[in-house]
């Protein structure tokens, strides 16, 4: 009993920056229908924004946070605009759009080897103070992590389920000539969405950085993670994307707890696998 | 001397593994983004059969192929029937899972201590190296054999089917799942086989040559060269490893510390190549190839043309 | 030749498109499936080559070599079974030549094993010859190319079929894209294989001049549900028939 308690605890701590970067991700593969695994980067990114903010220039950890996510949701319009559009204007195909993406991903991410080193880096947290929760430990980095990201997850849902944004963006991923026969701008409503879901991923790199090291690999290593909770979510459903993070999360904190980390990682792979193999529909 | 024939045994597997991509992908239309798991999961199973088991490297080499291709039967009985994009996933997650078994399994791979020495086999001869290379140059050449037999094959034609409309291709009979899951068996069960003639070469494993970085030069090299040509492969694999790890390498006069930036400079690189020919050049430099066999078929038609 | 479904129904979220209680195709020759706009032809074809599930209902293909339940098949194997249906979407391989096409319908599978890889010709001779003789009758623009217009690419997919000598061909909408000198080379080709005894032959077709011309015995499906069926005059001359479909 005592075990579960802690894997849902630990679970929900941990599954925080995935929730902001499996909602970001699966902005884009509703809207446009493709694996983009260049999203990896804006996962890093916006670690290595909050570096430059936090490290190099010295901001407060929480004031960092907002330009490391604009500069984030910058690279992924940027990257959009300059790569993917062009692409998918000429007629690239699913397949060869995530094979394109991994191709943007490796470019991106040693690009970014060159400019600032392979070494790990570290944000400077604000004070840490271990608080008791329910009878847990907890950081209040922790906690403040895990309510920030409870309140961007909120907005974003709040965008995308209750603005004329969001439903601009489910009309264009639904039917693509309708949308733009009622007037709506894809092009506009397009680069909106690669912004929201940069910055969202931006966000989760900043959290996943503070917890531990700033790395070049840390979005590579959780992307697959990201894809496979979108999967599970469902296409498009963003409150899915939470369940399933936290659910991810949860599992995760428990296999950890009762073996070993690196086996939480390849029990969840291994259920990616099975679940690929049953699930039917837009990804069958 | 030993180095260069080092580097070249390496550019022939590779070579190996971009032909054998081109079978999966080129023809049949499998997306298999795993290809450093078969051939890690290849190269790791040889090194704990020869050095913990103290079995002779050829015989480790073959069970560990054996083993390979049939786990690549179980996962393609699994995820082939699903999309590319499904497919593509499976793969990256299962050369993961390979990844993450190599450095928590360390009872077995001796984690990232590394396992070895592996050696040659015949290594007390004095050319146990250069035989060696010559035997994997013989290994890939079979391999190059046997695509392009297979490409004008019957069975070829079946892949070339599937690849274009397996839906089509099943309402005649062809039973696609089936051919699916026997090619990318066996194919799989190549890559391991090259995996486990890498041991050897590499002496030492260690879960940092299993890196995403050899599944992305396959990957490079096939989509540059042309995926459906049936030379691509060498030229991807000439205008990538043969550039960057042999040629400056080996003879670019560079001090030492400059290796990283240069590694860094090649994957950026090689990034922005594969960017560049999917938006500009998907068939890649060679193009997609010839269709069929036409110089053999136009002749006997002419024959009944004339016989009529 | 007997295909026959029993009890054979398809709904989709709840609307019923097919609703058969009992029909039987293939002892009549070349037959012919008329009937109005979304009758639900198309579905019951892809019913009957299980390209599609049924909601409930058994098929059933009787031929020398016994009685096949269909519901346990795949594709490929209804295929094998002698039982193939031509496309009323252009479909087809364009990796592969128009020669190629054919010859790879006409090769059985057996023959298409790992084996084949080291084999010194491609084709057999009796292969190469049956493309020939097609490609003889009928001419296309490059046939080492691929197909290059669409009415190229449905004859094509017609021909896939005909090449692979199935002993029950459904046709879907055969004259639609296709010049009509060409439908009637094909009708008459279809026609001859009928009267020999190779094949038998359903049809679906808006065209019903064509109908009344080639077919031996027409089925009429309204609304999910065969109202009539019987020759070509019972047919015509049927008040349900004229009040259904024909506006009369």
């Amino acid at each position: 009993m005592q075990i579960a308690f802690d894997s849902v605890f630990i679970g929900l701590l941990e599954a925080s920056p995935l929730i902001l970067a499996a909602m970001g991700f699966t902005l884009i593969y509703y809207l446009n229908g493709f694996i983009n695994i260049a999203y990896a980067e804006s996962i890093t990114m916006g670690a290595y924004a909050a570096i430059l903010f936090n490290v190099v220039i010295g901001m407060n950890f929480y004031m960092a946070i907002i330009p490391a996510a604009l500069a984030s949701g910058t690279m992924s319009v940027a990257v959009y605009l300059l790569i993917f559009k062009p692409a998918m204007d000429r007629g690239v195909q699913p397949t060869e759009m995530i094979i394109l993406s991994v191709g943007v991903s490796f470019m991106l991410r040693h690009a970014l080897v060159l400019l600032v080193g392979a070494d790990n880096r570290y944000l400077v947290e604000p004070e840490i103070k271990y608080l008791s929760f329910l009878g847990q430990g907890a950081t209040n980095l922790q906690l403040t992590a895990l309510v920030l990201v409870a309140l961007i997850a909120l907005a974003l849902s709040w965008m995308i389920y209750r603005t004329s944004l969001g439903e601009r963006m489910r009309g264009l991923a639904n039917n693509p000539e309708l949308a733009a026969a009622s007037g709506i701008n894809p092009h506009r409503t397009s680069v909106a969405i690669w912004f929201i879901a940069g910055s969202a991923g931006g966000l989760s790199g900043v959290f996943t950085g503070v917890f531990s090291a700033v790395t070049p690999m840390m979005g590579w290593n959780t992307i697959l993670i990201v894809i496979m909770v979108t999967i599970i979510a469902g296409i498009g459903s963003v409150r899915g994307a939470v369940l399933a993070s936290i659910a991810a999360g949860v599992l995760t904190a428990f296999i950890t707890l009762v073996t070993k980390p690196l086996y939480a990682e390849a029990v969840l792979l291994i259920l990616f696998i099975g679940i690929l193999s049953f699930r039917k529909g837009r990804m069958a | 001397m030993e180095y260069f024939i080092y580097s070249l045994s390496l550019l022939v597997i590779y070579v190996g593994l971009a032909q054998l991509m081109h079978v999966q992908f080129g023809l049949l239309g499998i997306p298999n983004f795993g290809v450093v798991g078969f051939w890690g999961a290849g190269m790791y199973l040889t090194g704990v059969f020869n050095v913990s088991l103290n079995m002779p490297i050829l015989l480790s080499i073959l069970a560990a192929t054996a083993i390979v291709s049939l786990v690549a039967w179980a996962l393609g009985r699994m995820i082939l029937d699903r999309s590319g994009q499904a497919i593509l996933c499976a793969t990256l997650a299962f050369s993961s899972i390979i990844g993450v078994l190599v450095i928590s399994e360390k009872w077995l791979t001796n984690g990232v201590r590394g396992l070895g020495t592996i050696r040659y086999p015949f290594a007390s001869s004095d050319f146990a190296e250069l035989g060696f290379a010559i035997f994997i140059l013989s290994v890939v050449i079979a391999i190059f054999y046997v695509s392009i037999r297979l490409r004008d094959s019957r069975l070829g034609r079946v892949l070339l089917s599937i690849r274009d409309n397996e839906e089509l291709a099943a309402s005649l009979g062809k039973d696609t799942s089936g051919t699916k899951r026997l090619i990318f068996a066996l194919t799989c069960g190549v890559m391991a086989f090259l995996g486990g003639l890498s041991a050897p070469l590499k002496q030492f494993l260690v879960p940092y040559l299993l890196s995403p970085t050899v599944t992305f030069t396959v990957w490079i090299a096939l989509v540059l060269g042309g995926k459906g040509h049936s030379f691509g492969s060498i030229v991807g694999v000439v205008l990538t490893v043969g550039m960057f790890d042999i040629l400056i390498e080996t003879y670019l006069p560079l001090p030492p510390e400059y290796a990283a930036t240069i590694q860094n400079l090649k994957l950026f690189f090689y990034g922005f190549l594969l960017v560049a020919v999917i938006m500009f050049r998907p068939a890649g430099f060679l193009g997609a190839g010839r269709m069929g066999a036409k110089p053999k078929h136009a002749t006997s038609t002419t024959k009944q043309e004339a016989a009529s | 030749m007997r295909l026959t479904a029993t009890s054979l129904s398809k709904a989709y979220h709840g609307h019923v498109v097919v609703d058969i209680p009992n029909v039987s195709f293939g002892t009549h020759g070349l037959e012919g499936l008329i009937g109005p706009n979304g009758a639900g032809k198309s579905t019951l074809m892809g019913l009957l080559t299980r390209r599609i599930a049924p909601t409930s209902g058994e098929i059933a293909l009787e031929n020398e070599a016994g009685t096949h339940e269909l519901n346990a098949l795949q594709s490929h194997d209804v295929a094998r079974i002698g039982l193939i249906k031509t496309n009323q979407r252009i479909q087809g391989f364009d990796g592969l030549s128009i020669r190629d096409n054919l010859a790879l319908s006409a090769t059985s599978s057996d023959r298409e094993g790992l084996s084949s890889i080291f084999d010194r010709t491609r084709d057999a001779e009796d292969i190469e010859a049956r493309v020939a003789a097609l490609l003889e009758q009928f001419s296309f623009a490059d046939p080492d190319g691929s197909a290059k217009s669409g009415g190229e690419k449905k004859l094509l997919d017609i021909l896939r079929c005909l090449v692979a000598q199935p002993t029950m061909l459904l046709m879907d909408e055969p004259t639609a894209g296709l010049p009509d000198d060409i439908t009637q080379s094909v009708m008459e080709l279809v026609r001859k294989k009928v009267d020999a005894g190779e094949m038998s032959v359903v049809i679906v077709e808006h065209d019903l001049p064509m109908i009344w011309k080639y077919c031996d015995y027409v089925h009429f499906l309204s609304e999910g549900q065969m109202l009539f069926e019987g020759t070509p005059d019972d047919v015509r001359e049927n008040r349900v028939v004229a009040e259904k479909y024909m506006g009369v």
